[in-house]
């Protein structure tokens, strides 16, 4: 499951959102956030705010109201990244 | 005493040939070196320590051969690395998450739904980055388009009700009882004028609140909240501030008290020194008389830009305060709850309707009244003025007004009307009606029967229904039902007013309105939150604010060849 998705956002230049993860996946948006978490914390992938931002870097990310609406995106992060 | 726990009996996930053989080989280990695992089953122990499992690796290296069977476990770990490319931890939460996804495929069937609803789809236009801030504006434009288009035809037909048919049964009915000539001028000039000036309005409020219970009830009050929030923190506000300020459209006695919910001081502070300039609902008659007076079709736009300007000069303020008295602390976090998209109910629209609209009844019924006998009598003093100039009321009015003449409306009546206004803003056209209206009844008036006058008053309803009707299907693309040049009456009061103002003049006495000092009640309410200094502050600067701008707007204008 876990290639099966980094393997997905490979292809994805702008990255995917929960949403869109998960409707690819025919997966339930609370499982795939797990997986995702899990990733992002490997440093797998990257999160990234609707805004092109990235939300690691922020300190109130879990009380951002942009991210509550919009959602995060997911992206491969590179080797040069 | 040591408790072995046997894995045979338990489900064992199968984590593939070169996984499993590492497991193998550490179990193995453990055996050979004499590991006592303890409580920790063999096989799961040895799964963590290639995972590298940091809670686990501390608690081996403290048992005996601990640090003999962790290096063993970091070069398997490793050797799996260079094998399969991944760390251990990410190979077996594939595998868990792999076979976790076969369990639930071969026994859960889900119908397939669109996980992108309703609400994600609109909220990607309504909350957008760019979009947000224009949509929120169009909303309000239209909704002040159809207040006062919709509205007309009602406002009409209940002046005609309270000026006309109510009025001539209150002089009928004090003529029969033969009261004296003063009491008429008190109940026609006095009351019917005031108060039933005021509530001509109720129509138009009931639309207003209407639309506003609509936007409320199907959740888009809160994205404009979260739409402005980030408007409002480019400009140096707190977030939280705009729930206030929503609430202000309405009244802004209610909103000063929601700034409790703010957990700054200072942002509580600037938060009701900023909302009084959210242009409640109070302001509307003044607006609504002025605008069909001077702007006919374009009373909507006008009004609509008013109340723009209102968040515009807000927003200016707060830029100001934030960079001199009101300097930002430590700033905190706003939580919005986004519900989802609902069709309003009825029942909830039209209680949220009758709930405000009640408020603004009860107001004329008491402030209102209780200050229209004030007017009146201060209009008759002393007693027997023939000339309203000449009264205590011109005398003072005309005192104050040269501080009114750079801005366009220097006659006595505004600047009487503006005091009043301190006290409630739709005072302003019941005072106006006092003054500009006081001597209609001397003029002759039809003598109509009462099934007349009935009769009258419920076809007046019907052809207000009807118009009200078609202007709302004129607002779809493609449907004329209305001839512009025929929509508008004009009423006594707007008539009186047109020689007394020019369009221009009448723009910038709008633009006072909407900015000057704040009603009684509201300054009550801030002196109470906040204390005297602020309450004082708020009426200050906001007069300070409408006399600069309505100034430049004035002989800004004058300039431009607009007067």
């Amino acid at each position: 499951m876990l290639t099966q998705l980094v393997n997905l956002l490979e292809n994805k230049e702008n990255g995917l959102s929960l949403s869109e993860i998960s409707r690819v996946m025919k997966a339930q948006p609370s499982a795939v956030l797990c997986m995702l978490d899990l990733l992002v914390q490997k440093g797998k992938l990257l999160e990234f705010g609707p805004d092109g931002k990235c939300c690691t870097s922020c300190g109130v990310q879990s009380e951002c109201n942009l991210l509550a609406v919009r959602g995060k995106r997911y992206i491969v992060r590179r080797i040069n990244s | 005493m040591t408790t072995t726990i046997t894995t045979r009996n338990f489900f064992r996930l199968d984590y593939g040939g070169k996984l499993e053989r590492q497991i193998t080989k550490l179990i193995t280990a453990f055996e050979k070196l004499q590991f006592d695992t303890g409580r920790y089953p063999q096989r799961w122990l040895a799964i963590k320590l290639l995972e590298a499992d940091a809670d686990i690796l501390a608690r081996v290296q403290n048992m005996p051969n601990g640090t003999q069977i962790i290096a063993l476990a970091g070069q398997g770990a490793e050797h799996l690395k260079s094998m399969l490319g991944d760390d251990v931890d990410l190979l077996t939460a594939d595998r868990r998450y792999g076979y976790i996804n076969g369990i639930v495929r071969q026994s859960l069937h889900r119908p397939l739904i669109d996980r992108i609803t309703f609400t994600d789809r609109v909220d990607d236009i309504v909350t957008h980055k760019w979009l947000g801030l224009p949509v929120f504006f169009t909303v309000m434009y239209i909704v002040f388009r159809l207040v006062i288009d919709v509205s007309a035809p009602f406002l009409d037909w209940t002046d005609a009700v309270i000026n006309g048919s109510f009025a001539n049964w209150m002089r009928f009915f004090l003529d029969l009882v033969s009261a004296p000539a003063w009491t008429r001028s008190l109940v026609i000039d006095g009351i019917i004028a005031g108060v039933g000036g005021i509530l001509v309005f109720v129509p138009g409020l009931l639309i207003l609140y209407f639309f506003l219970a609509l936007l409320e009830d199907s959740g888009y009050m809160s994205r404009a909240a979260f739409v402005m929030d980030r408007f409002m923190r480019v400009v140096g506000l707190h977030g939280k501030s705009f729930i206030p300020m929503i609430l202000g459209f309405g009244c802004a006695v209610p909103a000063v008290y929601a700034t409790r919910t703010i957990a700054s001081r200072r942002d509580r502070v600037l938060t009701a020194l900023l909302v009084p300039l959210m242009s409640c609902s109070a302001r509307l008659p003044v607006y609504v008389v002025f605008g069909l007076a001077f702007f006919g079709s374009r009373a909507g736009t006008v009004i609509w830009t008013l109340y723009a300007l209102g968040i515009v000069v807000a927003m200016l303020a707060g830029m100001v305060f934030t960079r001199t008295i009101l300097k930002p602390d430590v700033s905190s976090a706003f939580v919005l709850e986004l519900p989802p998209y609902r069709r309003p109910a009825f029942k909830s629209v039209l209680i949220h309707m009758w709930e405000n609209t009640r408020e603004f009844v009860r107001k004329a019924g008491t402030t209102i009244l209780l200050v229209s006998l004030m007017m009146w009598l201060l209009l008759n003093l002393p007693w027997g003025v023939t000339r309203q100039r000449d009264s205590y009321f011109g005398q003072f009015s005309a005192a104050i007004s040269p501080v009114f003449a750079p801005l366009g409306f220097g006659n006595w009546e505004t600047g009487g009307a503006l005091v009043t206004g301190f006290m409630a803003k739709e005072i302003v056209v019941s005072t106006m009606s006092q003054i500009y209206l006081g001597d209609e009844a001397a003029e002759p008036i039809a003598t109509t029967t009462l099934g007349e006058d009935l009769l009258g008053i419920g076809q007046g309803l019907k052809e207000a229904t009807l118009s009200s009707g078609k202007i709302l299907l004129s607002i779809l693309p493609g449907v004329e039902l209305v001839n512009e040049a025929t929509e508008q009456e004009d009423t006594v009061l707007s008539l009186a007013l047109r020689e007394r103002f020019t369009s221009l003049s009448a723009a910038a006495l709008l633009v006072f309105v909407l900015l000057y000092v704040p009603c009684v009640a509201t300054l009550g309410a801030i002196k109470h939150e906040f204390g005297t200094s602020w309450a004082v502050t708020s009426a200050i600067y906001q007069t300070a604010v409408a006399w600069i701008v309505s100034f430049i707007i004035y002989q800004g204008g004058l300039l431009l060849g607009l007067g």
